[in-house]
């Protein structure tokens, strides 16, 4: 006879699960009203979104005060995992959901908006992401992690147009071999230790003193490039422009912004301790990593022809700066990244909803994609305003002071600085001398060409409806202001990364 | 009175913003009082500033990022100063006298807009608002290249971009290291530059340092051999681009230096003096020859305003009260006089749309006016004696002289070809016949030219005669500044290199007076 289970709610703590029921209650809510009345107009649910991704922040600022009172908290047979990075982790999640949902009103029509299962799937996603960074558990965040990539797959082949198909097909593909990647470094790792918890996985590593070294590398070697293709770092990063060029502007952007948050904070907790532990190359690979990233995809976005294609390579390349942070590994570094990534959502949004907002359904004679850089030639003359927004946007990008991304480049060169890595603060900011190169391209088009296209028919702004403008003027004041706002952040993050250990 | 300066930054901007609203008939006079009252502000601030007072006047501090030690700490002293009534003044009648443009009104608020970053440049005593305001300045320069400029007009606005926006990213690693050198000293993060004044960094610390800020600040002046930015951006700008470039933007590389690598670094001042004056006298001697060869008449101007420079670094890396208040000077000077050369290029240009010195010839007989003060500006910059370019030289080398005999001696000569250059260049448009059908009938200067040209030329003139009301606190401003490195300084080289006025206050005193 077995014994029965015998555990009590209690020590379940199923409070734990609050921010990921409510998106998932949310999408559910969604299904069940188009089950009951279809055809309704896509504002209902993006407003009803919006509510529950409100409520789901409310739950986590709640995590939050509660977090600084008690610390870690534990639950749900100890899968869960609530502690400093997953709280920031998923507000970042949130906040850059809640500024992107509502680009879906736009004044055109694009289908895909008008399926409530957009929206389901999204608010699924939202909830996967969530799973994957409050959790310890390997095997949890295999979960979240496929729970999100199988959503997005899907949202980025709603777009229904033949690049939209391959973009998915290609991203599917990709993230198969990535969560392949994965399970098998997974399973290595519990093979040598007997343990799917990070924190257990790295005490039994440690206390054989990396005997195994030959298995660890291995093991790391796959789970780095699992996330690898997540993260867009080179030499896994081929699917990205494509991908990004398939999707709509808006959903370039936030794939741009929220899965790289959550593999971020996977890849700290997964990848800080064997960086600490100086036994493991990881260092040595890592730093390669980084470098080429940086570098790699700023010399190609030199010389795309197409502003999307030329902000997806900006986002690897943001991507392989932010990444630095966890190869210097101190506190200083983790907050910055934390810090560089919501400056870096709000610019990156901005300059993705600009892309948005100028799309048009049919293709003037002489365009052979979206977002040309010529079709922005001579933009001032007709709609400065919008030139000067999108202008704003490009040179936050490129680290203009005193415009948002430029505080979180600072933060993150001066922690490489004070964490010993001189050469890498170099190459960070000469990176940052070439990468201003292709978004002063984009400002040269603007302001200082004639436009190219001669079409009576509007071409800018066709997309741009009041919901789109507000996202938009919240993002440029954000830019402008944040030197107000990255004193308290910072204050913020850094209290929450240094208490969770990190 | 206690925030004029942090008014004297945002006023501008805070019209230029609301410029956007004026309609573009009325914009001229928009800009024209925005900026006459900016002017009016700066004369205020020079008004209330005691010349007596060696440090810092109207400080103003706000704490922005407390924990990281960034604050909104402003302030100006004797070498600031002056070059900030200068930037107004050239606003104002850069704005004044903008001849016919396209799209004047996005010009005028782009105008307004590089006025703020001028001035909070000239006016940051912290570290990272200064770099805030260095780099914002590239934004409306690049638009004015790069909008209003000739054929290549895009190749020179961005090259000009990218060339500082480079050093200036290896200038802010350097600006991180010393904050994170000041905080492994103290504990707190900070990056206002009085807390680094007294910040005693060990020598080969220094050596680094003094070579990142070097790039930023290099790049910016330009010296040799960083300097191919410039002619492009010169010979591409309009003229109210090129008159501000050369007036008040180099002047920031100049500056930097003075308020940056020298008191921050002391020992390697000392240790790359040479290697430096060395540079200097290249870029003067090097950028001579070349002006002396080109046919553009604004190239002339372009590569002589860069040889000018070099006599400024020069000046500076003299690293005396002399030499140094001579620099600061010289870049009074300098921005007066090649501001006013561009300028006068410009008017010819408007008149004839070329600026080759082979399509003029004999302008002297038919533009009599224009002709005395393009004289008069050439020979100032030249350096004639009472003229505002002779006091600035004349110190600056008997600056250096102190420290190197031979080096004096060839910079000297340098400034002799400087002489055989724009004689040559003047003769060519001024003298002789007029060969040329279309030259015969130029009108002269007319009223909206005169009301630029007239302030440049007596203040060419008044401050080569008597000097005294700016060099005082320039050279009060400077003493402190040299004090401050004698102290400072480590190595025993440095310790005799630089004097230590606390002794010899009095001497230095009368030759500063024996050089007016």
């Amino acid at each position: 006879m077995l014994e029965p289970v015998n555990i009590s709610l209690e020590s379940l703590n199923l409070s734990t699960l609050t921010p990921m029921l409510i998106p998932i209650i949310g999408a559910l809510v969604i299904l069940c009203i188009d089950l009951i009345k279809g055809g309704l107009n896509k504002s209902l649910y993006v407003m009803l979104s919006l509510l529950f991704l409100l409520m789901d922040f409310g739950s986590l600022v709640d995590f939050a005060q509660l977090f600084s009172e008690n610390g870690t908290m534990m639950g749900f047979f100890d899968v869960m995992l609530i502690d400093g990075l997953a709280i920031i982790g998923q507000l970042i999640i949130v906040v850059s959901s809640m500024l992107f949902i509502p680009l879906s009103l736009t004044s055109k029509r694009f289908h895909e908006y008008s399926y409530p299962e957009f929206y389901a799937l999204f608010l699924f996603m939202i909830a996967g992401f969530q799973f994957m960074v409050a959790t310890d558990n390997l095997i949890l965040i295999f979960v979240g992690l496929e729970l999100a990539s199988l959503a997005l797959y899907t949202l980025i082949a709603l777009h229904n147009r033949n690049k939209s198909f391959e973009a998915a097909i290609k991203y599917f593909t990709m993230g198969a071999l990535a969560a392949g990647f994965f399970s098998f470094g997974a399973m290595i790792l519990y093979a040598l230790t007997g343990s799917i918890e990070i924190n257990q996985i790295s005490a039994v590593l440690a206390a054989d003193e990396y005997s195994n070294i030959g298995f660890v590398l291995v093991a790391v070697t796959f789970l780095l490039a699992s996330f690898g293709f997540k993260l867009s770092l080179i030499p896994f990063h081929a699917w990205t422009p494509d991908v990004y060029e398939g999707s709509s502007a808006a959903l370039a952007g936030y794939m741009s912004v929220v899965p790289k948050i959550a593999a971020f904070v996977v890849a700290m907790r997964l990848f800080e301790f064997l960086v600490h532990s100086n036994v493991v190359w990881l260092e040595t690979i890592l730093y390669v990593l980084v470098v080429l990233t940086m570098t790699l995809a700023n010399i190609w976005a030199l010389v795309q022809s197409d502003v999307k294609r030329m902000l997806a390579y900006s986002s690897i390349s943001h991507a392989g700066f932010v990444m630095a942070a966890i190869l210097i590994g101190t506190t200083q570094a983790n907050s910055a990244l934390f810090l560089y990534w919501v400056l870096f959502a709000f610019s990156n949004l901005g300059a993705f909803a600009m892309l948005w907002v100028n799309r048009q359904k049919v293709l003037v004679a002489g365009q052979d994609s979206d977002h040309p850089f010529e079709k922005f030639a001579g933009l001032v003359r007709t709609m400065p305003t919008a030139a000067a927004i999108m202008g704003l946007f490009m040179l936050s990008l490129a680290g203009l002071p005193p415009f948002g991304v430029f505080w979180g480049k600072m933060y993150m060169i001066a922690s490489a600085v004070s964490g010993g890595y001189t050469v890498l603060a170099l190459i960070m900011a000469l990176n940052s001398a070439i990468a201003a190169y292709y978004y002063l391209k984009l400002i040269v088009f603007m302001f200082m060409k004639e436009p190219v296209y001669d079409t009576d028919k509007a071409i800018h702004m066709v997309n741009a409806s009041m919901p789109l403008k507000s996202i938009i003027g919240f993002a440029t004041v954000f830019t402008i202001f944040s030197v107000l706002f990255v004193s308290p952040l910072m204050e913020f993050i850094t209290a929450l990364v240094y208490n969770s250990g990190y | 009175m206690d925030s004029i300066l942090t008014i004297l930054i945002f006023f501008p901007a805070v019209a230029g913003v609301l410029g956007f609203v004026v309609h573009k008939d009325s914009i001229r006079a928009y800009g024209i009082s925005v900026a006459a009252i900016e002017f009016a502000l700066s004369l205020v601030l020079w008004m209330g500033y005691d010349p007596n007072v060696s440090g810092m006047q109207f400080m103003e501090s706000i704490p922005l990022i407390p924990e990281f030690g960034i604050s909104y700490l402003l302030g100006v002293d004797g070498i600031s100063l002056f070059i900030i009534v200068m930037a107004s003044f050239f606003t104002m009648i850069g704005i004044a006298t903008l001849g016919e443009t396209k799209r004047i009104k996005d010009m005028i608020i782009t105008l307004l807009f590089l006025q703020m970053t001028m001035i909070g440049v000239f006016a940051s005593l912290d570290a990272i608002l200064f770099y805030v305001f260095w780099e914002l300045s590239l934004v409306p320069m690049l638009y004015i290249i790069g909008a209003w400029g000739g054929p290549l007009r895009i190749y020179a606005s961005v090259k000009f971009f990218l060339y500082t926006f480079t050093g200036s990213l290896v200038m802010l690693v350097g600006m991180l290291f010393m904050a994170y050198f000041y905080q492994q000293a103290t504990g707190v993060w900070s990056f206002s530059l009085l807390e680094w004044y007294r910040l005693i960094l060990p020598e080969n610390y220094q050596l680094w340092l003094f070579a990142a800020f070097f790039f930023g600040f290099a790049i910016k002046v330009p010296m040799f051999p960083f300097h191919t930015w410039l002619p492009y951006a010169h010979g591409q700008a309009p003229t109210i681009g090129s008159v501000l470039l050369a007036a008040v933007l180099l002047k920031m590389g100049t500056y930097a230096f003075v308020r940056f690598s020298l008191p921050l670094f002391p020992d390697a001042s000392v240790f790359f003096m040479m290697p430096i004056a060395v540079l200097a006298i290249i870029m003067i001697i090097y950028t001579a020859m070349v002006a002396y060869a080109q046919e553009d008449l604004k190239q002339v101007i372009a590569y002589s305003s860069v040889s000018h420079m070099g006599v400024i670094i020069l000046g500076t890396f003299a690293l005396n009260v002399e030499g140094i208040a001579g620099s600061v000077f010289l870049m009074i000077g300098h921005g007066i006089v090649s501001g006013a050369l561009f300028y006068l290029v410009g008017v010819i240009y408007d008149r004839r749309h070329t600026k080759m010195m082979r399509e003029f010839g004999g302008l002297a007989s038919v533009m009599p006016r224009y002709a005395t003060i393009f004289g008069i500006m050439v020979m100032a910059s030249v350096g004639l004696p009472l003229t505002i370019n002779f006091v600035g030289e004349f110190l600056s080398l008997l600056g250096f002289y102190k420290q190197s005999h031979i080096m004096t001696l060839l910079a000297g000569i340098a400034i002799i070809v400087g002489a055989i250059y724009m004689l040559a260049a003047y003769k060519k448009v001024f003298f002789g016949e007029v060969t040329k059908e279309e030259n015969k009938k130029l009108p002269d200067v007319n009223k909206r030219e005169m009301f630029a040209l007239i302030p440049l030329t007596v203040i060419a003139l008044w401050l080569g005669i008597y000097p005294k009301p700016i060099l005082e606190p320039i050279s009060n401003s400077t003493e402190s500044i040299v004090q401050l490195m004698h102290d400072k300084a480590i190595t025993q080289e440095a310790k005799e290199r630089i004097p230590n006025l606390v002794d010899e206050m009095s001497i230095s005193r009368t030759s500063t007076q024996e050089a007016h």
